[in-house]
């Protein structure tokens, strides 16, 4: 138990908890320290500053030891960590290591991790594609999960607000299921990806082929100025940090400005081991921190508490808050609490070669690529599988290099390079149904290092995920035959789930306390004090990208919070 | 961390032997750089001669002016996988006396012309389950491609000869005609 004195209690509290900085918290705590909040945010990794502590960002590629290439050994002892495409030698001290944190696959799951200020938000992959009742009404219409509480309606001017501040990069497409937004100039397509679009308009109308829209300043120079942001430029190394700042992180953009309030305190190495719930006044009134240090306990409180941990820690923290009252985890009285988790499917890939537009070729680098939004059971269901899938695309000018022979031939042949056919292939990302069979649970028995019960992760794919998998390879090979691509491969690359770090759920929102967890607010049934506004609070995954929409229930239950707590 | 450790244990011990009188090795020191390999000065000379052989010094630098030979090192011994390590350290120990006994000369006294077709002749040959052979090819290819990837990926190529630009600038173009006969840059 930690010192109970007056003075440490008084010194100890804050007007609200944040815990977690990444994407959401990051947001959440932007939000409360603007309508002048006095807010804790609790990282439980390292501190992590915007510039000065990203120190590859500026490294040349012959300047890395491995050019890149994670050693061996460190890729045999970490086999989850090590299959993430962004755990490279340039971002690697960004991923938590499987053998620093190690959790309990039932299932196999490669569980990828940021801990640090900005947790993930530092690597994502940018892309910020909006939500739109075809997917808020999909349990409904389809029958599975429970229907969300909210519909876009509801999260539009929220998704304007957020889009705002974040910096949105993207074209106005004009596409049902895929809303318009606030965005920045957009990045042009390639060539070939453009070709491709204009064979989707001929040959499959209503299948978009769009430039995703990505995270990235491209213009307004002057109000991102405000914020410290610059242009992006193009360097597509965002994984080690931006030093102009140009793409969203928590780092780069929400803490900074939170701080300048003078609202925030911002504290690192707090591993969050629970919720305080006092069961006479019936409400959470903080939070109970290991230092990961000093392995001392401490207790925060507040009135308001974010819970904004990554999807799985989220539950795991709500799971380890056990009281008199909630024996089972804070606000899990019907029990449903780690199950319903869900992911996006991207085992399904394709390449392809185009022979055409052999006089062009592309000039500088983009931070995103081309993206069809779902075109499968959008209006109505018309396959075997329930649900649809987006699909990344890119369609790039090849460069080949010959590297045969030895001595002055060898030489000769890789100085003079040529250009080769275009080469195009899209990966598959797929909507999972949620389920009560995947589920996260505490052990009873094994601990980490600090004293909290490791998690065991059981989720897996099932029939409608390989369904899915086997129409997307279907489609995607027709589509790009009927483009007139040759060399077409699919390809199911049989990752685990988790590698997609979209894992969501556990702590759904629904209209019903029996059948969900948080309202429509992003509140607990149970314990209404307490938001949840990560991958946890998500009832369906739709197809996209979710950060987006994380921030968008963040800054969205912040109002409400400042509305409704006294 | 354990086969770190066995490597260091076994090279205690080997050290140990080596110290027993008699011992033709005991003056060959091995390099502390490549704790993985334990390999000898004389070795590290034998693999610089092999990436001079893939990319010798022509009208642009050669690879081992460009210290190339220390990355391949490099990468073998921290990025092979146990087994690959073993075939790549075996065929690094034992080619010299594989060239002398295959094709009548140590391969260091060969001139440039046949040196060069010592390799393409002993990477071009059907192994046909000649485990020797097998080994040796794994052990040149492998140089070869470590020798490539540190030669392109060089301060030197990225900047002078193929350009790399950290800060390319926010002009992306989707559609550029190519002009005839410009040189093509792959860090373009």
């Amino acid at each position: 138990m930690a010192n109970l004195n007056i003075n440490s209690v008084k010194e100890n509290t804050y007007g609200a908890i944040v815990i977690g900085s990444g994407m959401s918290g990051g947001f959440a705590a932007k939000e409360l320290c603007d309508k002048g909040v006095k807010t804790l945010v609790l990282e439980r990794g390292r501190k992590v500053e915007h510039n000065k502590d990203y120190p590859t960002t500026n490294m040349m590629p012959w300047e890395f030891k491995h050019r890149g290439q994670i050693p061996e050994d460190v890729v045999r002892e970490n086999p989850a960590i090590s299959r993430c495409y962004a755990y490279r030698e340039d971002a690697a001290h960004f991923f938590v290591k499987d053998t620093d944190h190690p959790y309990i696959q039932e299932k196999p799951f490669d569980w990828i991790r940021g801990y640090q200020t900005g947790g993930k938000s530092l690597l994502w992959a940018r892309q910020v594609q909006r939500w739109s009742d075809f997917d808020f009404e999909g349990p409904a219409r389809d029958g599975f999960a429970v229907d969300w509480p909210i519909r876009y309606k509801e999260l539009e001017p929220w998704y304007s607000y957020v889009e705002k501040f974040v910096g949105v990069s993207g074209f106005y497409d004009g596409i049902d299921n895929l809303p318009d937004g606030e965005f920045l100039p957009g990045i042009e397509l390639t060539a070939a990806e453009e070709y491709f679009k204009q064979q989707m308009n001929e040959k499959y109308p209503g299948r978009h082929v769009i430039s995703g829209r990505c995270a990235h300043i491209t213009g307004n120079a002057e109000y991102y100025a405000k914020q410290g942001r610059g242009i992006c430029q193009h360097r597509t190394l965002c994984q080690r940090g931006c030093p102009f700042g140009s793409y969203f992180s928590s780092n780069s953009a929400t803490l900074p400005w939170a701080a300048r309030t003078g609202n925030l305190t911002m504290q690192n190495d707090a591993v969050v081991h629970s919720i305080i719930y006092d069961d006479e006044k019936e409400k959470a009134t903080g939070v109970r921190v290991i230092d990961a240090n000093t392995k001392e306990m401490t207790e925060y409180y507040a009135p308001i508490i974010f819970v904004n941990a990554s999807a799985l820690n989220t539950n795991m923290i709500l799971l380890n808050s056990t009281s008199k009252r909630f024996p089972n985890g804070l606000g899990n009285d019907n029990g449903l609490m780690g199950k319903y988790v869900a992911f996006h499917n991207y085992r399904g890939g394709i390449s392809a070669e185009y022979d055409g537009l052999r006089e062009f070729t592309t000039e500088g680098k983009r931070p995103t690529s081309g993206y069809m939004p779902r075109f499968r059971n959008v209006y109505k269901q018309e396959t075997n599988f329930l649900r649809g899938y987006a699909a990344g695309l890119y369609g790039s000018r090849s460069k080949e290099v010959n590297y045969d022979g030895i001595g002055s031939d060898l030489v000769n042949n890789m100085m003079n390079p040529s250009y080769g056919p275009w080469k195009v292939g899209s990966h598959m990302m797929g909507e999972t149904i949620p389920k009560e069979s995947n589920y996260v649970a505490l052990d009873s028995d094994q601990k980490d290092e600090w004293g909290m019960p490791l998690i065991k992760i059981n989720v897996d794919y099932d029939q409608n995920d390989e369904d899915m998998l086997k129409d997307y390879q279907e489609q995607m090979a027709e589509m790009f035959d009927a483009a007139g691509f040759t060399n077409i491969r699919t390809w199911d690359d049989g990752r685990r789930p988790g590698l997609d770090i979209h894992e969501m759920g556990g702590v759904r929102m629904g209209h019903d306390p029996k059948t969900s967890l948080v309202n429509k607010h992003n509140q607990l049934h149970a314990c209404p004090n307490v938001y949840v506004t990560d991958g946890a609070c998500m009832t369906s995954t739709s197809t996209q990208n979710p950060s987006l929409t994380y921030m968008v229930f963040a800054a969205r239950a912040v109002d409400h919070a400042m509305k409704n707590q006294g | 961390m354990d086969r770190r450790l066995a490597l260091k244990q076994m090279a205690l011990l080997t050290g140990g032997l080596a110290l027993i009188p008699g011992c033709d090795f005991s003056e060959e020191k091995i390099l502390a750089a490549y704790d993985e390999l334990q390999i000898t000065e004389g070795q590290q000379e034998m693999l610089k001669l092999l990436v001079d052989t893939f990319i010798p010094k022509t009208d642009l630098k050669g690879a081992a002016e460009l210290g190339v030979h220390d990355f391949v090192l490099v990468m073998a011994n921290d990025c092979l996988g146990e087994e690959d390590q073993t075939r790549f350290v075996n065929g690094l120990k034992g080619f010299d006396e594989y060239v002398k006994a295959s094709f009548g000369k140590r391969f260091a006294k060969m001139d440039k012309p046949k040196a060069e077709e010592t390799l393409l002749a002993i990477v071009g040959k059907e192994a046909g389950g000649d485990e020797d052979l097998e080994q040796y090819q794994y052990f040149l290819n492998t140089t070869k491609r470590y020798t490539l990837q540190g030669y392109m990926a060089s301060e030197y190529v990225m900047t002078e000869l193929m350009p790399y630009h950290l800060v390319p600038g926010p002009n992306f173009k989707g559609s550029k005609k190519i002009v005839a006969g410009e040189k093509v840059n792959i860090n373009g």
